[in-house]
């Protein structure tokens, strides 16, 4: 299986928005290609992960190795290197497509480029990596594919005479598109003879086997047994098990420059052996590792607390157990005078947090209450000196710091035209900046500003999506730090600071965002039997304030015989919405109080 | 007699308490001419005109409440409070009502100075057939007045109005029935505490012997439910019908009735003594749609069709009479009794509860309520009987609070 010229492989992966089909298509080649029998094939083969399959998204990305003879009829080894699809993982994106020498663009047919396509085609064609072409879904009624390749050549660039005409729902243009990738994508070099230095673009933990590192050889020959090193980790390793994904893992000997595999080597996290690290011999070891690795950069953070403070311990353990899969996650315990004992947590962005929420209250059975996302904040104190602040409640105070800066981001929009107007109100309404509007083709427009990390990771995608009724697309990334007037804005509840409730605001902003969190926390703290002020204050002024009225009675009316069943069920359910609240001094809060400013608009 | 020790690890036993001997049944005659928009029980609509007499589907339904009544098995003696609830039970003609009066008294035999109350709507019923009525051996009626304000009584959807109130006080005067009840609704839509304050002086003026004031509560699946939003306009705030349970406190008390359950106001010796029974978490015969029994500690909610009552009560025949449901756990039982006890004035007798459910829960009982006795809302009396009851105002206003923390220490336990 592994005697096979450098010549003769393809390396290539896929480049799609969510939607296009790039899933589909992947199962199409398998399944052309031999590599999957028909009975084998669920949809969907490359999405393993239950939450992907639920939410039809990529996260994790895997490879599939496929042979398949070409109408030369000459064999060739095809190495599909499946990519995730969103934004907040953006780095193993670019370590995939460094693995590969081609790109399959997958654009529906009815549909265009969207900005996350757009942006995952700029990083394939800085990697040089040759880029073909898809035209997908032609068979549907909307289909348009002379203006989609228009498009694709207005906005890219890239020349569109032969792209291939598919539908990978219908099993359409499969042919041709394994013909391109054998005649288009080209070799690897062959560097068989150079020292050992392989790139790993992903890695998951096995209970049993450790962690499992999927990497793509670019120098050299790795065989079974060698000792290894990992050059960013600077870890050592006997390699137990070498193999090739085809697509579920079949062990072989060894794996030369151009070829892609997986091993494992009873590594216990995968924080050792992280994505865009190099994998040299120890004996012959390579003088430079691979370019491009960098460290994982939590962007978001927030604090997460068990609903029943004996289960603190709990959630240690499903943290420590996530960590061991997931090197990006970052966490440290936090104390809470409002929440009690529970972890600060850091996120590459919003979905990367949702996701380890999900799996922390699916596969832990953990009753979690999250406080609203933060970024982090850099400040400057008096002597010069700066600190990082990843928690508004721990902000130095106005007298002891010089200034505070955030990280700001460049967002590109797609939207059609009619919604133009509305993507720049939301826009100009989270501080952004405008840079540029183009018009692309098609009624089609591309928008980009400048807008503060703080202010897109509450729920701007989810206004941009409703404010378009869904056609907007975004694609973001980090370009540093600016100064502004920022200040901190506390919530009082009964004259108690609620720390988890506090957030760091524009001061231009912090009027009406104070108004509008009290209002919100009105609606959700429920009546008590005393007046409850709610206060927002910067420093120890009261910007806003209102109050949530004493509650005046809580009794059932009538009680004979046939409602003693019906009203214990009202009691009990009483009972248990108790205990998902939090004290906060003398006030019950309920969860979704703490996510409050998430909801504001 | 059996005493079962139920199983709980991190506390003192509960003691499951002795079986008690049904002596009461209530009968649900389920047939109302509209329903009303607040309305959530289980009622089969009948139409403007309906009457038991003209009614074959009437006839048909009493025919089968009566086939229940001779299938259930006899577990203690005669019956010593008959109730007909509804629905209109005054829907009923007076042969209906004889023949299910018959056999109740064929399978149970009724006791000597039963108490036999019926719901009656005004409008419904005249001097003649409530006499008739009487003679048949109904003593209490309960007079679903609610309010003497038509706009008021138009709004909830009522087909009566004030003139078929004053009627129908009219005809049970002339009759000559003393205990008589009347009920009120507080927090009707657009009503005004000047509003409720004219009815309950009305009320007075109309003599009852006992008064049940109900502050109104939007229930699920109800018209109000669709219509309104509790304590948002045309409702009346919170604090106005807290202000209005307050009022009727006061002004029925110093009319010298006797506060005598949350929602219930009687003058001396006119308690209603089957309600009573619910209240001390005694057991009970239910018969009818919709109906519930508490019998051997099982608490049996009927069908709440008449097309699926009728089903049931045939395979109910079939099986003899035997309830195949789990009967409600100690725990559970004592969670009840506190429910129900505490809606009395006078409260839960301890001795009685230390009897039932062992000694052990009186300390845990007095420990968890000592923050609402800080608060005013609990008091412990120790003569002439140990017992623990609710305020009133106070304690009756946020009884729901106290339950909660009781619910919390006995309630959601699996024993």
């Amino acid at each position: 299986m592994t005697d096979v010229p450098v010549s003769r492989i393809r390396n290539f992966c896929i480049i799609a928005h969510i939607d296009h089909g790039k899933s589909t298509l992947a199962d199409r080649l398998l399944q052309k290609t031999g590599t999957v029998s028909d009975r084998e094939m669920k949809d969907q083969f490359l999405d393993t992960m239950d939450l992907e399959r639920e939410r039809g998204i990529t996260i994790k990305l895997q490879a599939a190795r496929m042979n398949y003879t070409a109408q030369d009829g000459k064999g060739y080894v095809l190495n599909l290197i499946d990519t995730p699809g969103h934004v907040d993982f953006a780095y193993e994106v670019s370590r995939s497509l460094a693995a590969c020498e081609g790109a399959l663009l997958v654009v529906d047919a009815s549909q265009g480029v969207e900005a996350q396509t757009l942006a995952n085609v700029y990083l394939a064609l800085e990697h040089d990596l040759e880029v073909i072409p898809v035209l997908n879904k032609i068979d549907l009624p909307g289909a348009d594919p002379d203006r989609i390749k228009q498009e694709i050549e207005d906005i890219i660039g890239l020349d569109c005479s032969g792209a291939i005409l598919a539908s990978a729902k219908e099993g359409k243009g499969i042919d041709e598109i394994l013909e391109s990738i054998v005649y288009l994508v080209p070799p690897p070099q062959d560097t068989v003879e150079e020292p050992l230095r392989a790139l790993i673009f992903d890695s998951y933990y096995d209970p049993y086997r450790g962690v499992i590192v999927y990497f793509r050889v670019m120098d050299g020959t790795l065989k079974k047994g060698d000792r290894v090193r990992l050059m960013a980790s600077k870890k050592e390793y006997d390699i137990d098990e070498l193999g090739v994904l085809s697509p579920t893992q079949v062990q072989v000997d060894e794996l030369h420059a151009g070829e892609v595999g997986y091993f494992a080597a009873a590594i216990k996290a995968v924080e050792d052996a992280r994505v865009g690290d190099t994998i040299t011999l120890v004996k012959q070891a390579a003088t430079q590792p691979l370019p491009g690795y960098v460290e994982a950069k939590p962007m978001v953070f927030c604090g997460l607390f068990p609903t029943d403070s004996d289960q603190f311990e709990d959630l240690r353990e499903a943290l420590e157990k996530l960590r061991l899969s997931d090197a990006a996650l970052q966490y440290e315990p936090e104390t809470s005078s409002a929440m009690g004992f529970g972890f600060r947590c850091g996120f590459l962005g919003l979905l990367h947090m949702e996701i380890v929420q999900e799996r922390l209250e699916r596969e832990y059975n953990l009753d979690l209450i999250t406080t609203a996302p933060s970024v982090i904040y850099r400040v400057t104190l008096l002597d010069g000196s700066t600190v990082d602040i990843d928690n508004p409640s721990t902000l130095p105070d106005p007298q002891e710091r010089i200034k505070i800066e955030e990280p700001y981001v460049r967002v590109e929009m797609i939207t059609p035209e009619e919604f133009v107007g509305a993507l720049m109100e939301l826009c100009q309404s989270r501080r952004g900046d405008f840079k540029d509007m183009k018009y692309l083709a098609q009624g089609r427009t591309s928008l980009v500003y400048e807008l503060p990390l703080a202010e897109v990771v509450t729920d701007f995608f989810d206004q941009l999506k409703s404010r378009s009724r869904g056609y907007a697309s975004m694609e973001y990334h980090l370009i540093g730090y600016r100064e502004n007037p920022l200040v901190r804005l506390d919530i009082l509840i009964n004259g108690d600071p609620a720390d988890p409730l506090a957030t760091i605001v524009h001061r231009d902003k912090a009027y009406y965002v104070g108004k509008a969190l009290v209002e919100k926390l009105k609606e959700l703290i429920p009546r008590h039997q005393f007046k409850i002020p709610l206060q927002a204050a910067i420093g120890s002024r009261i910007v806003a304030s209102e109050s949530i009225p004493a509650l005046r009675k809580d009794v059932l009316s009538k009680c004979y015989g046939g409602d003693i069943s019906r009203k214990k069920k009202l009691l009990q359910k009483q009972a248990k919405g108790k205990k998902r609240l939090k004290a906060i001094g003398t006030v019950d809060v309920p969860q979704e109080a703490f996510m409050a400013v998430l909801k504001l608009t | 007699m059996t005493w079962h020790v139920a199983p709980l690890s991190d506390s003192p036993p509960i003691l499951c308490p002795p079986v008690d001997a049904p002596r009461s049944a209530y009968v649900h005659i389920p047939f109302c001419r509209r329903r009303c928009f607040y309305c959530d029980f289980p009622i089969a609509v009948a139409g403007d005109r309906a009457r038991g007499e003209t009614s074959p589907r009437i006839q048909h339904y009493v025919e089968t409440l009566c086939r229940e009544i001779a299938a259930t098995s006899v577990q203690g003696g005669s019956l010593e409070t008959v109730f007909f609830g509804g629905g209109t039970p005054s829907l009923l003609s007076v042969d209906q009502v004889e023949q299910i009066l018959t056999a109740l008294r064929d399978r149970f035999s009724i006791a000597d100075g039963a108490e036999i109350s019926m719901e009656m709507d005004p409008g419904t019923f005249t001097a003649d057939t409530l006499g008739a009525l009487h003679r048949l051996g109904i003593n209490r009626v309960s007079l679903g007045v609610q309010s003497f304000q038509d706009d008021l009584l138009a709004a909830c959807g009522r087909t009566h109005r004030r003139v078929d109130v004053e009627a129908a006080i009219a005809a049970i005067q002339q009759v000559g029935l003393k205990n008589w009840s009347l009920d009120l609704i507080s927090g009707l839509p657009h009503q005004t505490l000047a509003d409720w304050e004219a009815g309950l002086h009305q009320a007075i003026a109309a003599n009852p012997a006992h008064l049940s004031i109900y502050d109104l509560t939007i229930e699920p699946n109800t018209v109000f439910h669709r219509r309104y939003a509790p304590g948002d306009a045309p409702l009346p705030s919170d604090d106005h019908t807290t202000a209005m349970y307050r009022l009727a406190q006061h002004t029925l008390t110093a009319a010298g009735y006797d506060h005598y359950e949350i929602s219930n106001y009687a003058r001396s010796g006119y308690q209603c003594r089957h309600n009573r029974v619910y209240w001390q978490n005694r057991a009970y015969y239910g018969f009818g749609m919709g109906a519930t029994s508490y019998t051997q500690h099982q608490r049996f909610g009927r069908p709440r069709t008449t097309h699926d009552y009728e089903a049931w009560v045939a395979a109910h025949e079939q099986q003899g009479g035997h309830l195949a449901i789990a009967p409600t756990p100690p725990g559970e039982q004592l969670f009840d009794h506190l429910m129900v006890g505490l809606r009395l004035a006078e409260g839960v007798d301890l001795d009685r509860l230390a009897t039932q459910f062992g000694a052990a829960v009186i300390p845990i009982l007095r420990d968890r309520l000592q923050p609402f006795v800080e608060k005013g809302w609990v008091g412990f009396a120790e003569a002439p009987t140990p017992r623990v009851y609710l305020t009133d105002p106070e304690g009756f206003l946020f009884s729901n609070v106290v339950l909660i923390a009781l619910f919390e220490t006995w309630g959601d336990r699996g024993n």
